[in-house]
C-alpha cells in the first residue's frame, strides 16, 4: 500500500510535467484497484488451516516470544492516523489561491516597475514599492486569517478524539492476559464479551449469543450475531468474522486475530479515504474564473494604453511602466480580504447553528449542492431501536418515535393494551444503568439487547417506572431467547397477594408465538383464535414487516392455580409447565426511526431543488422503509418492481422512466457498469442504495459528479469516509461520527442534525448571492481608480489620484461596506430556487463586470473628474490649462509656475494641490460608493422593497466610511503622511448628484429587469 | 463538476476560444450575435454621450461660476515662494557652479540672467505706471486702467545697479563678485506685511563657508521690495505686472564657495515650512571652480 506517496500526490498542482503524469497514472491505477472489493479467505478455510497459516493454536494461543516477533514484523495494532498535512503546507495553501496568485504576480510587477524606475534614477517614486509591500501584506494577513480559521475548526474537531487506550483479553501460552489492544498480533487468540470493542479483525472460533454492532462499518442498525460458521463468501457478510472497531453488544466469543492495524477492513477503508483526492471547491473555481476575467481585462487595458503611450511619444521604458501600473491597478486589493471575511462570517454563523466548517471555502459549497448522498444510520435515523407500531385489538397503532417524545401517542384505554404492556414490561431482561434519574428516558443507557432496550424504554415511557413494576411481579423463572425456540418467556407472581395464580408471559418471533396461542385478546376479551383472526394477524405482520420493522409477538397465560400452586418448582431447562394454549395479546414492531427533523429537512431540500439520495449499508427493505418515511421516496412513487407487481407484468417489460423511485442493492451495483449507474441516476429521481460497500459509495459519488452535480455526502461511519472525501463537500456527524469520517469531512454537524444541512444550504446560497454583490461593489471602484491614471498618461493632467489614496480606498474605507453586504437578507426565497448551474450561473459573469466597470464605474469616474476639475479650477488651474500641464507640474526645479490667474507656485505648493486633488477624487469615490453599496443591496428588487435600513450593519458601514473619510481628510498631519488634505466642505457635495444618478439609474435597471424578464435589457443588464 | 475540472489541452483551449470568437451554431461573434453587438454598442454609445454631456454641463457650470480676476480659494498659497536666478540645480539643491575663467561656463549664468531679465526691459514697460508712490501698497479697488484693467508699477532694471546687466553683461561671473537675483512669487491680493514700520526686504545669510564670503551687497539698497508692487491683481487685471526683484552681489574669496539662504523678510511671509523649502526663502550654493591665480592665467591664455 503506497500510502506515503499518496499523501504527497494529493497536494500536487495540476501540471503537464511528464514525471507527474506518470505518477498520477500510477496513483489512479492503484485507486482503481482499491475500489475493487477486498478479498480475504480467512473466513472460508477451516480452523486447522487457519492454525497453520498463523502458527497458532486455538487452545493456547500464540507463544509470547512468537507474538513479539510478529509484533516487530507487522507493527502495532492501531490505525496509523492519516499523515496530516504539515502546518507549513496548510499555510502555504492559504497563500496560493486564485486571487492570491493574482496579487503575487501584481507584487512582482510592482517590484519590476520599481526596479526600472530606480535604474532610471527616479528616486522620488516609491509608490510602486509601497504598493508591492501592501499587496504582499494583504496576501499574508488574509492568509494568516484563513489559516487561523482552519486551525480553530480543526481544534474543535480534534477535541472529539477519544484518548482512552483500549484493552484486550488475549490468550498466550495458554494463559489469559489483559493487554493493550495495540500489542495484538495476527494469530492471537482473543476473547470478547458484551460491551467490548472488537480489538482487531477476528475469525470467530467459538461464540455464545454473541452480537456485534457493525453500524460504524456497514451502516446496518441491527446487531449481527456472530458464530463460527462461514455463511457468506463476502467477508463483510459472513457471520464468522468480527471487525476491528465494531462493538460487541452481548454474549461472548473468542477467535483468532487475522488482521491488525491498517490491514484490517476498517484500516483499508480509512486508507482508501486518504487516497481520494480533495475536490476543488466550487467557490475556488468561481474565483479562478473571476481572476481570469480580471487578468484578461488588465492585460487588454494595459496593452491598449501601452500602444497609446508609444503612439503619443513616450519612451519605451516609460510606456512599459505605464503598462505595469495599469495591470496592477486592475488588481482589486480589497477583494481578497472581503471574500475571506464574508466567508468566515458565514462560517461563524454556521458554527452557531452547530455546523463547523473546516475549510472556509466549503461554506459556499453547500449552497451550490444539487445532490446530497446521505448515509442512513445515525444520520437520517437515530441509530437506536425504538418501538414504532403496535398491533392489538385488530388495529395497527403508531407509537411515538420522536427523540423528545413530542409526537402523537395512541389510544391507551384498551384492556388489551394493558395486557400487552404488562408482557412487554415483564418479559424483558434489559435494565437501566443506575443513577440516570435526571436523564430523559430515550437517552438513558441500558444493559441489554437492542429490541429489549426499545421495549424497556417504551414501557418506561408509557406505564412509567418499570423497575418498580417488575418488582411487584416477582419473577419466578425465565427462559432466555435462543435461536432455536425463538421466544423468551418468564413466569411471575401476581402483585395481588390474594391472587395466587402465576402469570406466564412470552414474546418472540410472531409466527412461533401464534403457534402457541389458542385464544386472542380483543378489547379485553379472550376470543378463540380462528382462521379470521389468523388472517388479520398475517396481514398485520406482513404490513409491519414491509415497513422494514422488526416484529415481535406477545402472549400470556394465567397458569392454573391447582396445577401450579405457590412454591411450584419451575425448571427453565426442562420446561415443566404449559407453554401452549396461550392468549395472544398483540404485535410490537421496532425500527431505528428517522430523526424527527429529517422529513422536514428532506422536504426543504426538495423544494430547494436538491436531490437526496440514500446510500446505506443496511438492508434494502429497511432502507426503503426509512427512505419512504423521511420522504426520500415520496408518497406515490413506485419502483420498477412495484409497477411490475401492480401491472402484473415481468420486470423487464416495465418502462424504466415510469418509475420515479429505485432501490439498488450492493449486489446489483457490483454488476453495473458506470454507464448503467449514470443511467439509473438519470432515470430515477428518487434513489436508494442499500447494502453498499465503502467503495461503492465512492462510485456513486463519482457518478453523480460525472452527471454535473455538486455532491454533498453525509455520513458518520468509517465506511463513509472515502465518499466524504470524494464529495464536493463531506459532512460528518459530530457526536456519532467516527474520527475517520470527521477527518475526511469538510463540515461537521455538531448536533448530528440533518436539518442543519438545510441551514447550511441556505447560508451557502445566501453567501453566493452576497459575495456577488460584494464583488460587484468592490470591482466598481477599480474604474475610477484607474481612469485618473489613464487620463494622466494620455492628456498629461496633474495626477488626480495617488497610489496611497487608492490603497486607502481599497483596504480601509471600502472594506467594511463590502463586508456588510454579507449581512444582506436574501432578495427572494432562495430555498425555493433550483441550485445554481455551475456552468451557467457564475459568481462573476460578463454582465456583472461590464455593468460595474463600464457603467457604474464610468459614472464614478465622471464624478471624480468633475470634483477634480472643480478643485483645480477653484484653486486657480482651469481645466483646459491642466491639459498638457504634467511635465511642468512635476518639474521639481520649477518654483514659479504660473497658474491661470498668473499666480506663481513652488513645487511644494503644487504638490499639496495635487494631494488636494487626490483627496477630492477620494471623496468622490467614497460618495459614489455609498450610492453603490445601496444599489448593490439588491440585484433585482428595488432597494425600497428590500428596505433601506434593514441591514443595520450596512448602515453602520456607511457611517463608518464617512467618519473614516473625514478622519483621513481632517486629521492633522495627514497631508505629509498619507497625502490627504483638509479639503473644502463643498467638494464633498460635488459628487452627490452623480451618486443620485447612480441610484436612479440602477433603480431603472432593476425596474426593467423586473418588468421584462428575459428581454434584451434583462440579458444585458442583470448580473 | 467533473467536466468543469477536466484539464484541457492547449489545443482544446484554443478551439474553445475559437468557438467563443465565432460560434457558427448560433451565429454568435464573441458571445453575441452581430445584431446584439449593434444594440449593445448603441446602448453604450448613448450612455457615454449622455454622461459626457452631463460632465460638460458640470464643467460649464463650474467655469460659469468662476471669477476671471481672482481664484475662489488660495488654500495652497498661504505664503509666496522665493527663487533665485540663475536657477541651476545640482543633484538636488540649487548649486550655481561656474568657472570664472571658463567663458563657456560663466556665460551660461549670464545668459540665464539676461533671459530672466528680458521682461524687465524698459521698452516693454512703457505701459506701466511710472509714478507709483513708493513705500505704500498700490491698492486699486476699481478697474481704473484701460480696457477694464488695473495699473501695475514699472520695475526699471536699472534698480539692480551693477547686477542689471546693463554695465556688466557678465553679471560678475567672470570675476569674483557674481550676482544672483531673488524673485518672490506673486499671489493675488497678497500683502506681505501689515506692519508699516517694517520694510519688505531680502536678507541673505551665509549658512556654510562664511570665511569665503567677504561681502554681500543688495540692489536696490538694503534689498527692499517696494510696497507699491503689492498687491497683485491677477494677469487679467494686470497683464503687465512685474515682480519686484532684488539682486544680491557676493564677493567670494578663499575657497570661493559658500551656501546662502536668502529670505524675504515680512511678517506675513513664513519661511519655516519644512515641507516646502522654497516658501519665503531660498537656499543655494555659489561655487566658483576657479581657485588658483596661476591656473587662471593658463586658462586665460587658452581662451
Amino acid at each position: 500500500m503506497n500510502r506515503k506517496r499518496d499523501n504527497y500526490n494529493m497536494f500536487e498542482m495540476d501540471g503537464d510535467g511528464k514525471a507527474k503524469k506518470t505518477k498520477k497514472e500510477k496513483k489512479k491505477e492503484r485507486l482503481e484497484g482499491m475500489k475493487k472489493e477486498m478479498d480475504i479467505d480467512d473466513h472460508e478455510i477451516t480452523i486447522e488451516e487457519l492454525e497453520m497459516r498463523y502458527d497458532t493454536s486455538i487452545k493456547k494461543g500464540l507463544t509470547s516470544s512468537f507474538a513479539s516477533q510478529v509484533l516487530e514484523r507487522d507493527g502495532p495494532n492501531e490505525l496509523r492516523p492519516p499523515k496530516g498535512t504539515p502546518e507549513y503546507v496548510k499555510f502555504a495553501r492559504q497563500l496560493a489561491g486564485g486571487l492570491q496568485c493574482l496579487m503575487w504576480v501584481a507584487a512582482c510587477i510592482c517590484f519590476i516597475a520599481f526596479g526600472i524606475e530606480l535604474a532610471r534614477g527616479n528616486l522620488a517614486s516609491f509608490d510602486n514599492l509601497y504598493l508591492a509591500i501592501t499587496l504582499i501584506a494583504v496576501v499574508v494577513v488574509t492568509g494568516c486569517f484563513g489559516y487561523y480559521q482552519e486551525f480553530k475548526s480543526t481544534n474543535i474537531i480534534a477535541s472529539f478524539k477519544n484518548l482512552v487506550p483500549q484493552q484486550a483479553l488475549v490468550i498466550r501460552d495458554g494463559q489469559k492476559n489483559q493487554i493493550n489492544a495495540i500489542d495484538l498480533v495476527v494469530g492471537d487468540l482473543v476473547e470478547i464479551k458484551g460491551g467490548d470493542r472488537v480489538p482487531a479483525d477476528i475469525r470467530i472460533i467459538f461464540a455464545q449469543g454473541c452480537k456485534v454492532d457493525n453500524s460504524s462499518l456497514t451502516g446496518e442498525s441491527e446487531p449481527q450475531s456472530k458464530n463460527p460458521e462461514c455463511t457468506h463468501e463476502n467477508p463483510l457478510e459472513t457471520r464468522n468474522i468480527a471487525f476491528f472497531s465494531t462493538t460487541c453488544l452481548e454474549g461472548v466469543a473468542n477467535g483468532i486475530v487475522i488482521n491488525t492495524g491498517d490491514r484490517t477492513i476498517i484500516g483499508r477503508i480509512a486508507s482508501l479515504a486518504s487516497g481520494v483526492g480533495n475536490e476543488k471547491t466550487p467557490i475556488a473555481i468561481e474565483i479562478e474564473h473571476f481572476v481570469d476575467i480580471i487578468a484578461g481585462l488588465a492585460i487588454f487595458f494595459g496593452f491598449t494604453f501601452f500602444v497609446v503611450a508609444m503612439f503619443i511619444g513616450y519612451e519605451f521604458l516609460e510606456a512599459m511602466i505605464f503598462f505595469m501600473a495599469i495591470v496592477v491597478a486592475y488588481v482589486p486589493e480589497g477583494l481578497l480580504a472581503t471574500v475571506t471575511v464574508c466567508l468566515s462570517l458565514t462560517a461563524k454563523r454556521l458554527a452557531r447553528k452547530n455546523c463547523v466548517v473546516k475549510n472556509l471555502e466549503a461554506v459556499e459549497t453547500l449552497g451550490s449542492t444539487s445532490v446530497i448522498c446521505s448515509d442512513k444510520t445515525g444520520t437520517l435515523t437515530q441509530n437506536r431501536m425504538t418501538v414504532a407500531h403496535l398491533w392489538f385489538d385488530n388495529h395497527v397503532h403508531a407509537a411515538d418515535t420522536t427523540e423528545d417524545q413530542s409526537g402523537q401517542s395512541f389510544d391507551q384505554s384498551s384492556e388489551t393494551w394493558r395486557a400487552l404492556a404488562r408482557i412487554a414490561g415483564l418479559c424483558n431482561r434489559a435494565v437501566f444503568r443506575p443513577d440516570q434519574d435526571g436523564i430523559p428516558v430515550p437517552r438513558r443507557l441500558v444493559v441489554g439487547d437492542a429490541s429489549e432496550t426499545a421495549l424497556l424504554k417504551f414501557t418506561e415511557l408509557t406505564i412509567g417506572n418499570i423497575m418498580d413494576y417488575r418488582n411487584r411481579f416477582n419473577k419466578v423463572v425465565e427462559v432466555p431467547f435462543n435461536s432455536t425456540n425463538k421466544f423468551q418467556l418468564s413466569v411471575h407472581e401476581l402483585d395481588d397477594p390474594m391472587d395466587l395464580r402465576y402469570l406466564l408471559v412470552m414474546k418472540g418471533a410472531p409466527e412461533r408465538i401464534l403457534e402457541r396461542c389458542s385464544t386472542i385478546l380483543i378489547k379485553g376479551q379472550e376470543l378463540p383464535m380462528d382462521e379470521q383472526w389468523k388472517e388479520s394477524f398475517q396481514t398485520a405482520y406482513m404490513d409491519l414487516g414491509g415497513l422494514g420493522e422488526r416484529v415481535l409477538g406477545f402472549c400470556y397465560m394465567y397458569l392454573n392455580e391447582k396445577e401450579f400452586p405457590r412454591g411450584y418448582r419451575f425448571d427453565s431447562d426442562e420446561i415443566n409447565f404449559t407453554t401452549s394454549g396461550l392468549c395472544f395479546a398483540g404485535l410490537v414492531s421496532m425500527i431505528d426511526p428517522p430523526r424527527a427533523t429529517v422529513p422536514d429537512a428532506v422536504m426543504k431540500c426538495r423544494t430547494a431543488g436538491i436531490r437526496v439520495v440514500m446510500v446505506t449499508g443496511d438492508h434494502p427493505i429497511t432502507a426503503r422503509a426509512i427512505a419512504a418515511n423521511v420522504g426520500i421516496i415520496s408518497e406515490g412513487s413506485e419502483t420498477v418492481e412495484d409497477i411490475a407487481i401492480r401491472k402484473r407484468i415481468p420486470v423487464e417489460q416495465v418502462n424504466k422512466s415510469d418509475a420515479r423511485a429505485c432501490v439498488i442493492n450492493g449486489g446489483q451495483l457490483k454488476d453495473m457498469s458506470s454507464e448503467d449507474l449514470d443511467e439509473a441516476l438519470r432515470n430515477h429521481p428518487e434513489m436508494v442504495f442499500a447494502r453498499t460497500s465503502p467503495q461503492q459509495k465512492l462510485l456513486i459519488v463519482e457518478s453523480c459528479q460525472r452527471l454535473g452535480s455538486i455532491v454533498a455526502v453525509t455520513g458518520d461511519g468509517v465506511n463513509d469516509s472515502p465518499a466524504l472525501k470524494k464529495a464536493d463537500i463531506g459532512i460528518a456527524m459530530g457526536i456519532a461520527g467516527s474520527d475517520a469520517a470527521k477527518n475526511a469531512a469538510d463540515m461537521i454537524l455538531l448536533d448530528d442534525n440533518f436539518a442543519s444541512i438545510v441551514t447550511g444550504v441556505e447560508q451557502g446560497r445566501l453567501i453566493f448571492d452576497n459575495l456577488k454583490k460584494s464583488i460587484a461593489y468592490t470591482l466598481t471602484k477599480n474604474i475610477p481608480e484607474l481612469t485618473p491614471y489613464l487620463i494622466y498618461i494620455t492628456v498629461s493632467v496633474p495626477l488626480p489620484l495617488g497610489c496611497i489614496t487608492i490603497l486607502f480606498i481599497e483596504l480601509a474605507t471600502d472594506i467594511y461596506p463590502s463586508v456588510s453586504l454579507a449581512y444582506e437578507k436574501a432578495e427572494s426565497d432562495i430555498m425555493n430556487l433550483k441550485p445554481r448551474n455551475p456552468r451557467r450561473d457564475r459568481l462573476v459573469n460578463e454582465a456583472l463586470a461590464a455593468y460595474s466597470y463600464f457603467q457604474i464605474g464610468a459614472i464614478q469616474s465622471f464624478a471624480g473628474f468633475t470634483d477634480y476639475f472643480s478643485a483645480m479650477a477653484q484653486e486657480g488651474w482651469y481645466p483646459l490649462m491642466c491639459v498638457g500641464l504634467r511635465s511642468h507640474w512635476e518639474n521639481v526645479h520649477l518654483q514659479d509656475m504660473q497658474d491661470s490667474y498668473g499666480q506663481e507656485w513652488t513645487f511644494g505648493q503644487r504638490l499639496y494641490q495635487q494631494y488636494t486633488c487626490y483627496t477630492v477624487f477620494f471623496v468622490s469615490i467614497e460618495i459614489c460608493q455609498i450610492s453603490d453599496v445601496l444599489i448593490r443591496k439588491t440585484r433585482r428588487l428595488s432597494v425600497f422593497q428590500q428596505g433601506f435600513f434593514r441591514n443595520k450593519v450596512l448602515v453602520s458601514a456607511i457611517v463608518f466610511q464617512l467618519l473614516l473619510g473625514n478622519l483621513l481628510c481632517y486629521c492633522p498631519g495627514m497631508p505629509n503622511i498619507f497625502n490627504f488634505m483638509p479639503i473644502r466642505v463643498q467638494w464633498w457635495f460635488i459628487p452627490v448628484p452623480y451618486g443620485i444618478l447612480i441610484f436612479v439609474y440602477d433603480e431603472i435597471r432593476k425596474l426593467g429587469v423586473r418588468r421584462h424578464p428575459g428581454s434584451w435589457w434583462d440579458q444585458e443588464l442583470y448580473y | 463538476m467533473a467536466t468543469l475540472k477536466e484539464k484541457r489541452t492547449c489545443g482544446q483551449r484554443c478551439e474553445d476560444f475559437g468557438h467563443f470568437v465565432w460560434n457558427s451554431d448560433n451565429g454568435t461573434l464573441m458571445g453575441r450575435t452581430p445584431e446584439k453587438w449593434v444594440y449593445i454598442s448603441l446602448y453604450y454609445a448613448a450612455f457615454y454621450v449622455v454622461m459626457t454631456a452631463l460632465f460638460c454641463l458640470a464643467i460649464w457650470v463650474l467655469m460659469y461660476t468662476l471669477d476671471p480676476y481672482a481664484p475662489d480659494y488660495q488654500d495652497r498659497l498661504p505664503s509666496p515662494g522665493v527663487m533665485v536666478w540663475p536657477d541651476k540645480y545640482g543633484e538636488e539643491h540649487i548649486e550655481i557652479t561656474y568657472n570664472s575663467s571658463d567663458r563657456a561656463s560663466w556665460s551660461k549664468m549670464s545668459t540665464c540672467l539676461h533671459k530672466f531679465l528680458e521682461p524687465y526691459n524698459d521698452t516693454l514697460q512703457k505701459d506701466c505706471d511710472h509714478n507709483c508712490i513708493k513705500g505704500k501698497y498700490f491698492i486699486q479697488d476699481h478697474f481704473t486702467a484701460d480696457t477694464h484693467t488695473k495699473k501695475s508699477c514699472s520695475f526699471p532694471v536699472s534698480l539692480l545697479g551693477p547686477c542689471s546687466g546693463l554695465q556688466d553683461p557678465t553679471f560678475g561671473y567672470n570675476c569674483t563678485m557674481p550676482c544672483v537675483i531673488i524673485k518672490m512669487n506673486r499671489i493675488i491680493n497678497f500683502l506681505p506685511s501689515l506692519n508699516t514700520s517694517q520694510e519688505i526686504q531680502v536678507n541673505c545669510t551665509v549658512l556654510e563657508g562664511e570665511e569665503n564670503v567677504k561681502e554681500i551687497k543688495y540692489y536696490p539698497d538694503n534689498g527692499i521690495m517696494d510696497r507699491s508692487y503689492f498687491p497683485y491683481y491677477g494677469n487679467l487685471a494686470q497683464s503687465k505686472y512685474l515682480n519686484p526683484l532684488v539682486a544680491v552681489r557676493v564677493d567670494l574669496v578663499g575657497k570661493r564657495w559658500a551656501k546662502f539662504q536668502c529670505r524675504v523678510v515680512a511678517d506675513k511671509i513664513s519661511y519655516e515650512n519644512i515641507h516646502d523649502p522654497y516658501e519665503g526663502k531660498v537656499v543655494f550654493t555659489l561655487k566658483n571652480l576657479h581657485l588658483e591665480p596661476s591656473r587662471m592665467h593658463n586658462q586665460g591664455s587658452a581662451i
